[in-house]
């Protein structure tokens, strides 16, 4: 398989991925047009496909896990969720006209009550799919509360808003640990050790990309200003609207503006090229956060390395950029060809490019990105001590609600594939 | 006890080795299997003799495959060609799936379903909102107008106010004439709130709460007063039959309706783009034509030339139609019956009156002050 494999312990157990992907496009593209045609609702069906694929073909110690739920539930959740939600939309909508005095705060009103509400339909969401999750015939489980999930995760964010992000770490690491002490496989609890310091350096690393040159270079300004920055180093542009502004020419030839002018392009590359970060993060964190996790004496050990989250997105990149210049000569022939028959066809076109190419990325996306990244994590992952397994005793509670998903999918959180449950 | 033979019965048994889990515990028992008449799974400690007819596969991957009883959490795993064919052979309901099927019901449904919410906000909530509009207090309205004002404004480019004091007095002796017109039906808003804006595009706006606002375009274009006072009591004629609170409540009814029921991931995000385009397109033929009949008898109660309102859509259609897609002919098409019956209203006398005197209409031209 790979140099990981090869290198393991004789007792450990791989976890496995089946890169045969056979199927996966008929579905993704039978997920597509289906959902374009029952305006959505055959998405519930096509995310319990997709589930059932991802789940069966990841195995754990030989056994591959197994996905019970069904559209129906999924369907019937985000009706209750319809009851939940609208009441609580148009509360929101009301209170602006209600009290007068709160109309300016409204926006922020609405944002902080749904994002609370998107924590708790997120926690529900996971908690639906773990009990929905068989392996060896032994179901998942997930206890704790969506509310108080719901709190901590405001909580933090305050926090990480309130330190300028860099609290953010450690609010993965607490939201992971609480996430994980309250899943269950079976009657074991599993357990997390997550901390936000393992994590800390690769976070810092946005700022030393984003925000390192930019300070260095705020600096070098200063310097050449003599620490006193010329008050009419920015002037309104000529001619534009009020609040434009460039540098003032007069600067042109001087150290300062060579300085100033660096400083603006490095703004326009820097936040980009920190935002290329984020697979590296990501990685690094999945990493870090499987082998803290615990059930019993079985841990988790994962080799993941960086560049298989940068792949799949370079790859799908490079394939929607190629679509996109189909496209384009495509539709350029038609207008070319259009303009010489003199008819206009531009709606057609539009409908046609939207008719192909939404199934053409439902599919590319599902294939290229969310497979990818399921078997980049779960390929790198070892189980060590797998015979403590044996361990694991089934539990009697039932299998819950099935409408717990409802909210999360009504809200737009939580996507079809949780990759680490 | 002698039930249904399964299909195949009399075939030669088939054997393989595999791993039985009890469904209590995660721990692999290995055992020897064995099809014939019955499914058997015997090894150390474990001895199960199922019934072909109940066996379900769960989802895996082949050669791997993963059997047991239906509706029970028993689960036998194997990797043998063999048994699996046989069992293929065998089992008639191996991989039946209580939920699986009827996707063309679920079609069907979910498109009627989609119709039917459809038709709701093209049909019905156009029609809630007529209703619904009497019973918007007047307090509510106007504190609608105060939120929506500020969201139009940006829309528009946030162009600043004029401010011009010779001008606005001669505005607010317009609009005082074209409101004592009005009182004599009884029609009229207590709190008119008009407005100029300095922006090149030629339109005027109502807007929930009785608040009109003018673009300076419209008064540059303009040749007489009685053209710009005409389209204020069109403005006004929207006004008084609470337009723009039903276009509000119509169109966030709508909006509303479409974006919840076909929520994300759909993919039928067009159409919904589409039929918010549609439906939000101005207001309805015949209410510009309630507005038009009000803006003639406006003016002529008001001693002006309700004829003017023809002249001045005339000219802006028939200047460049590169305008935008703000253009007063976007949100108010003009037809050549419709301002064939603007003149049939207006009377033929009307083109001799006009509204303001040519002190008080170069006063108005001067609103936004010098041109920049």
């Amino acid at each position: 398989m790979d140099v990981e494999t090869g290198r393991r312990a004789p007792h450990d157990a791989a976890v496995t991925f089946d890169p045969r992907l056979n199927g996966l496009t008929w579905l993704a593209l039978k997920g597509a047009l289906l959902s374009l045609v029952t305006f959505g609702i055959y998405r519930f069906w096509y995310v319990t496909d997709i589930r059932r694929f991802f789940w069966s073909r990841t195995a754990v110690d030989g056994s591959p896990a197994e996905y019970t739920g069904t559209g129906k539930e999924l369907f019937l959740g985000f009706l209750v969720a319809l009851a939940i939600l609208v009441p609580v939309y148009l509360g929101l909508f009301a209170l602006s006209f209600a009290a007068p005095a709160l109309a300016p705060f409204s926006v922020v009103i609405s944002f902080v009550t749904l994002f609370l509400l998107g924590q708790y339909a997120i926690y529900r969401g996971r908690r639906y799919r773990a009990m929905r999750t068989l392996w060896r015939g032994i179901r998942l489980g997930q206890d704790g509360s969506g509310l108080a999930y719901a709190a901590r995760a405001g909580a933090w964010w305050l926090l990480v808003f309130l330190t300028f992000g860099v609290a953010f770490p450690f609010m993965r690491a607490s939201l992971e640990r609480y996430r994980i002490n309250h899943t269950l496989v079976g009657t074991s609890r599993m357990t997390s050790t997550a901390r936000g310091r393992s994590v800390l350096g690769p976070w810092l690393l946005f700022y030393v990309v984003a925000l390192g040159p930019l300070i260095w270079l705020g600096l070098a300004l200063l310097a050449a200003a003599d620490f006193s920055l010329p008050t009419d180093l920015l002037v309104p542009r000529p001619g534009g609207k009020p609040g434009e502004t460039i540098l003032n020419p007069a600067y042109a030839g001087s150290n300062i503006g060579l300085i100033a002018n660096t400083l603006l392009f490095a703004t326009a590359v820097c936040i980009p090229a920190a935002l290329l970060l984020i697979p590296f993060y990501r990685a690094r964190e999945t990493r870090a956060f499987m082998r803290a996790a615990r059930l019993g004496g079985v841990r988790l050990a994962s080799s993941l390395r960086a560049r298989d989250f940068y792949w799949p997105y370079i790859v799908y990149g490079l394939s929607l950029l190629g679509i996109f210049l189909a496209l384009g000569f495509v539709t350029g022939v038609m207008v070319f060809a259009a303009q010489n028959a003199g008819v206009s066809v531009i709606h057609w076109i539009v409908i046609l490019a939207y008719l192909v190419g939404l199934p053409l990325f439902a599919v590319l996306y599902v294939r290229l990105v969310q497979a990818r990244l399921w078997a980049a994590v779960a390929t790198s992952t070892v189980v060590v001590n797998p015979e403590e397994l044996a361990a694991v005793l089934a539990s009697s509670r039932g299998a819950g609600s099935g409408l717990q998903e409802g909210l999360a999918d009504a809200l737009d959180v939580g996507g079809a594939l949780q990759i680490g449950l | 006890m002698t039930s249904t033979i399964p299909p195949g019965a009399d075939a030669p048994p088939v054997e393989a080795a595999g791993r039985y889990f009890n469904g209590a515990s995660a721990r692999p028992h290995q055992v020897c299997l064995r099809l014939d008449g019955r499914f058997r799974v015997t090894g150390p400690g474990v001895a199960r003799d199922w019934n072909p007819l109940d066996l379900r596969a769960a989802d895996s991957m082949p050669p791997l495959m993963r059997v047991g009883p239906a509706h029970e959490p028993e689960r036998v795993e194997f990797s043998d060609d063999a048994l699996a064919a046989a069992l293929a052979a065998r089992c008639p309901d191996l991989h039946r799936r209580d939920e699986a099927g009827g996707v063309l019901r679920l079609v069907l449904w979910s498109v009627a379903a989609g119709l039917s919410v459809l038709l709701v906000a093209i049909l019905g909530v156009p029609h809630l909102a007529r209703l619904l509009v009497p019973l918007v207090p007047e307090t509510v309205e106007a504190r609608l107008g105060a939120t929506v004002e500020p969201q139009v404004l940006r829309l528009l480019g946030s162009p600043p106010a004029c401010t011009e004091a010779s001008g606005r007095a001669a505005l607010a002796r317009l609009v005082a004439r074209l409101a004592a017109a009005g009182q004599a039906d009884g029609a009229s808003p207590s709190d008119l709130a008009v407005s100029v804006r300095r922006q090149g595009t030629a339109n005027a706006f109502a807007l929930p709460g009785a608040r009109v606002i003018l673009l300076s375009g419209l008064i540059e274009r303009a040749k007489a007063p009685d053209e710009v006072a005409a389209v204020l009591a069109h403005e006004l004629g929207h006004v008084s039959a609470r337009d723009p609170t039903r276009s509000l409540i119509r169109a966030s009814g709508t909006s509303f309706l479409l974006s919840l029921i076909l929520g994300d991931l759909t993919g039928s995000t067009m159409i919904v783009a589409i039929g918010q385009a549609l439906l939000s397109a101005g207001y309805s033929r015949e209410a510009e034509r309630a507005a038009d009949a009000h803006a003639v008898g406006l003016m002529a109660r008001a001693g002006g030339n309700g004829a003017a309102l023809a002249d001045v859509l005339e000219r802006i259609s028939s200047d460049d139609d590169r305008r935008g897609t703000l253009d007063l002919l976007r949100t108010h098409p003009l037809t050549a019956e419709r301002a064939a019956a603007i003149r049939a209203l207006a009377g033929p006398e009307a083109p001799g009156r006009q509204i303001l005197s040519a002190e008080d209409w170069a006063a108005l031209k001067g609103i936004c002050g010098p041109s920049p």
